[in-house]
């Protein structure tokens, strides 16, 4: 009991940190803000060109597409950064050493401050990009409770597999020094996989699959999914299921691929 | 000028150097772009193959835009990618004294100190876009085209370079500038299309502005024979002028430099 | 003619001022305030050809504030900075050219190569004639001892190393005024004195005119001839060092441990109480009139001690006292 209290106590101290660095950069906040009013527009005004001469494109009509594309506009700074720079950094400046001697566990602290920082944005985007949509562009959001239970059930979920996906990817730090390039190369494959930019189905069939097989799609696509209504709610039991079993093998993956980069930072003195 | 010319190649042969030190990023470095650039392209040819073309521009005809566009974000890359991270990585370090403190231009010594070789990635795809479209597209391909095209790109890069330079120069007074040069460059995604798909208001602003518009719609526009006028050759005095601004920000924030204390 | 010319200097800092926990970040986020800081003020400072000053002052006391704008890097609020007849901002090229600069703490070599490549990009920079390079460089490396470093980049060398591969980048071009911002900081004793004997010997050969700041007393003794104090942005002393020294080093000070509490002393003739708690007492004495066992036999008779310490006199004590008394520095004839 005293230590789960104690873990407790920690978490919040680690939550209020996080929650104040996020708010500490001015110029960021406003000017993320600002970024995501622009990016909402362009999206936006493309697809109504799209929509402009015809009523649906893969099924979809013009009214699923926006809410779709709306949301996922939303859901896109959770999923857009992983961690690799601080990988890079804590690795770089051997501060790495120290933050596993600290009494947490290391991948839990991280995980913990990612997700207050992913809820804070999330909520952010949803105050902007959310009231953008509603009274300017006059979409409309789902009002169901339930759907949004579901929808944010959905994405812890979606969230967790991402970050030990990008935990299992920021180890690569261990061995390259090229962060920003690695990066890239993950924010492109989850561009296009992760149905951040586009429904899923719109994809030609082959790419659908390799989709289907990468767990990206687990943390925009499924969640964006349910909160615009392509998905059923009667479906979200196999839903779930799928993003456990993802989860736990992505859980698994993380701790045995970090264990083994870890050892080599110790054998070499680094 | 000879001098800067003769010092900014000795300082391209250092940054080879390290980077052949450390290969493997080299190739990570410029393979990621690539990667980037296809995903994007992907993604629009994925929605695109499903409609003959939008408000009467065709695939191809978008392509050109999107490759202009690609073709002048990659001179940015390439000699001002330096400028995204002037006050993360100089300025609150406190490295940037030493430009400071050094017989050259401390502007040029910034953007010396790291030429960015992953642009190769966007000259790659940029120039596959621009050569596939005019090939499918059936545009005459000769000294004039091929002339006008360098011309465009070259004042597109510029546009990019000066609008990057007068948000990076706002880190003099907030430390780190990222956050706000990453907004106005986001608007270069606009520009990613034919400005008409827009609203007027948007069109404008991308025109007089944030005037990604001379780097891709006008002159896409021209090739394709659109009626747009004297517009078609106003990218290289749009580029001047933001540049001549640019700068002068610059210089403006070098006066406040350190100013907010540590 | 001076070298460098200072007059009526000064510089204020605007800060946001942020309060504490998540509602102050907040807070700043919507309505910051300022807070204006004077770091320099009104300073007049002439130094001559030749000269070796040493600029010191506790931290915060507007060295580097000042070093910086003497350099060129930050522009003053009031005042004007003449060196060698250029205005360091106006005229910032033209001023480079003559100056070197080290800043103890910051490297300004690139990083990812080897010390031989960034001395022939500085050199480069600098468009040092490359006969005239050639023989500096093998000089440097001779009396610097950079032949075995010569080929491993910045990364991977010790700070000595790295102090020293800083020295050679900052006279390479052979600069005829020099700033130097605690060279020798966390620097090995071995380190230390090659590097005092290198400015030394470059100062006498070329007649070159150094500005050094510096905590470390021993770089003070061995370079400087004169000596110049800032406190709270203010200049408080400036004259030779020799002055310093034999009007405060004459002072000494004990510290008394004490088994009782203690309620009251009386002190001898010549000494000052410093500080005072419950179980220690630190008096200050002039040795010219009073001797140590004096002192001593004086205050153990009144009180039950303990234990005693006797402490040597060392510049930042010294400087502590200058502080203290704002006119301590009129005593020893103060200049400028």
């Amino acid at each position: 009991m005293d230590k789960l209290y104690y873990r407790l106590r920690t978490y919040r101290s680690v939550v209020g940190m996080n929650i104040k660095e996020i708010l500490a950069y001015n110029f960021w906040f406003w000017s993320q803000v600002g970024a995501h009013i622009l990016l909402t527009i362009a999206y936006i005004s493309f697809w109504k060109a799209l929509y402009s001469e015809r009523d649906s494109i893969a099924g979809l009509d013009m009214q699923q597409t926006l809410t779709y594309i709306i949301l996922a506009r939303i859901v896109m700074p959770l999923v857009q950064w992983g961690y690799t720079q601080e990988f890079g950094f804590w690795i770089r400046e051997g501060t790495i050493s120290s933050e596993l001697l600290r009494p947490v566990d290391f991948q839990e602290r991280i995980y913990i401050g990612h997700l207050t920082r992913t809820f804070v944005s999330l909520a952010q985007q949803l105050i902007v990009v959310g009231s953008l949509a509603l009274f300017v562009f006059k979409i409309s959001l789902p009002t169901d409770p339930l759907v949004w239970l579901s929808f944010l059930i959905s994405l812890l979920l979606g969230c967790s597999i991402l970050f030990c996906f990008d935990w299992i990817f920021g180890c690569i730090a261990f061995y390259s020094t090229e962060v920003w390039g690695l990066q890239v190369v993950r924010g492109s494959v989850l561009l296009l996989f992760s149905g951040v930019l586009l429904p899923l189905t719109m994809l030609p069939t082959a790419l659908q699959t390799i989709a289907k097989w990468l767990p990206f799609a687990q943390s925009v696509s499924v969640p964006v999914s349910i909160l615009s209504g392509m998905t059923p709610l009667s479906n979200l039991g196999s839903i779930w299921l799928q993003q456990l079993a993802w989860l736990s093998v992505m859980f698994i993956l993380s701790r045995l691929m970090f264990n083994f980069s870890v050892r080599k930072i110790t054998v070499q003195g680094g | 000028m000879l001098r800067y010319t003769k010092l900014y190649w000795y300082f391209v042969i250092q940054r080879f150097k390290i980077l052949m030190e450390y290969r493997l990023n080299f190739f990570i470095g410029s393979i990621s772009t690539v990667l980037f650039q296809g995903a994007s392209l992907v993604a629009l040819w994925a929605v695109l193959r499903q409609v003959p073309s939008i408000q009467g521009w065709t695939f191809e005809q978008i392509l050109l835009i999107y490759g202009l566009l690609t073709l002048s974000k990659g001179i940015n890359h390439l000699f001002a990618d330096n400028l995204w991270v002037v006050g993360r990585d100089y300025i609150r370090p406190g490295q940037f004294d030493r430009f400071l403190v050094r017989p050259i231009n401390p502007l040029f010594h910034l953007l010396a100190d790291r030429i960015c070789h992953d642009a190769i990635g966007d000259f790659i795809v940029g120039l596959s876009l621009v050569s596939y479209a005019m090939v499918q597209l059936q545009l005459p391909i000769n000294l004039t085209s091929i002339g006008f095209i360098i011309l465009m790109v070259i004042s597109g890069g510029v546009i990019f370079i000066a609008l990057n330079l007068i948000t990076a120069a706002t880190s003099f007074w907030i430390m780190d500038s990222i956050a706000v040069t990453n907004v106005v460059f986001h608007t270069n995604e606009f520009a990613q299309y034919p400005l008409t798909f827009y609203h007027r208001s948007i069109g404008m602003v991308l025109t007089w502005l944030i005037p990604y518009g001379f780097a891709s719609y006008y002159p896409a526009s021209y090739l394709l024979g659109h009626e747009i006028g004297w517009m078609a050759w106003l990218a290289p005095v749009v580029a001047l002028v933001c540049i001549t601004i640019a700068y002068k920000g610059w210089l403006l924030g070098l006066r406040n430099y350190g100013s907010t204390g540590s | 003619m001076p070298i460098i010319d200072v007059r009526n200097l000064g510089k204020t800092y605007r800060t946001i001022e942020k309060e504490g926990g998540v509602k102050g970040a907040v807070k700043a986020l919507f309505r910051p305030q300022y807070r204006e800081k004077v770091a320099v003020h009104d300073l007049n400072f002439q130094i001559d050809a030749g000269e070796i000053v040493g600029y010191i002052g506790v931290n915060g006391a507007g060295k580097s504030t000042t070093i910086k704008m003497l350099t060129g890097i930050l522009y003053p609020t009031t005042g004007s900075i003449s060196v060698l007849g250029h205005d360091p901002q106006r005229e910032r090229v033209a001023n480079a050219r003559n100056i070197g600069v080290v800043f103890g703490q910051r490297s300004q070599l690139w990083w990812d190569l080897a010390l031989i490549e960034s001395l022939n990009l500085v050199a480069n920079i600098y468009e040092v004639e490359p006969s005239r390079y050639k023989q500096l460089l093998s000089h440097f490396a001779e009396v610097l001892e950079l032949d075995e470093i010569l080929k491993t980049p910045i990364r991977s060398m010790s700070l000595g190393q790295k102090m020293r591969a800083e020295l050679a980048a900052t006279f390479i071009h052979e600069p005829k005024v020099v700033y130097l911002d605690e060279p020798t900081i966390g620097l090995d004793v071995m380190v230390k004195q090659r590097i005092r004997e290198f400015i030394k010997d470059y100062n006498q050969t070329h007649n070159t005119t150094v500005m050094l700041t510096t905590h470390d007393l021993g770089d003070i003794e061995q370079l400087c001839s004169r000596v110049i104090i800032i406190d709270a942005g203010s200049k408080v002393y400036d004259g030779p060092l020799n002055a310093i020294k034999q009007q405060f080093g004459k002072f000494r000070t004990i510290t008394f441990e004490t088994n009782q509490p203690i309620v009251s002393v009386n002190l001898p003739p010549a000494c000052e109480q410093l500080n005072l708690s419950e179980f220690s007492l630190e008096v200050r004495f002039d040795r010219s009139q009073i001797s140590a066992s004096q002192v001593a036999n004086a205050v153990m008779q009144q009180l039950d001690v303990a234990d005693f310490t006797l402490n040597e006199p060392d510049l930042e004590s010294i400087i502590k006292h200058l502080y203290q008394n704002p006119t301590a520095y009129n005593e020893v004839g103060a200049r400028g």
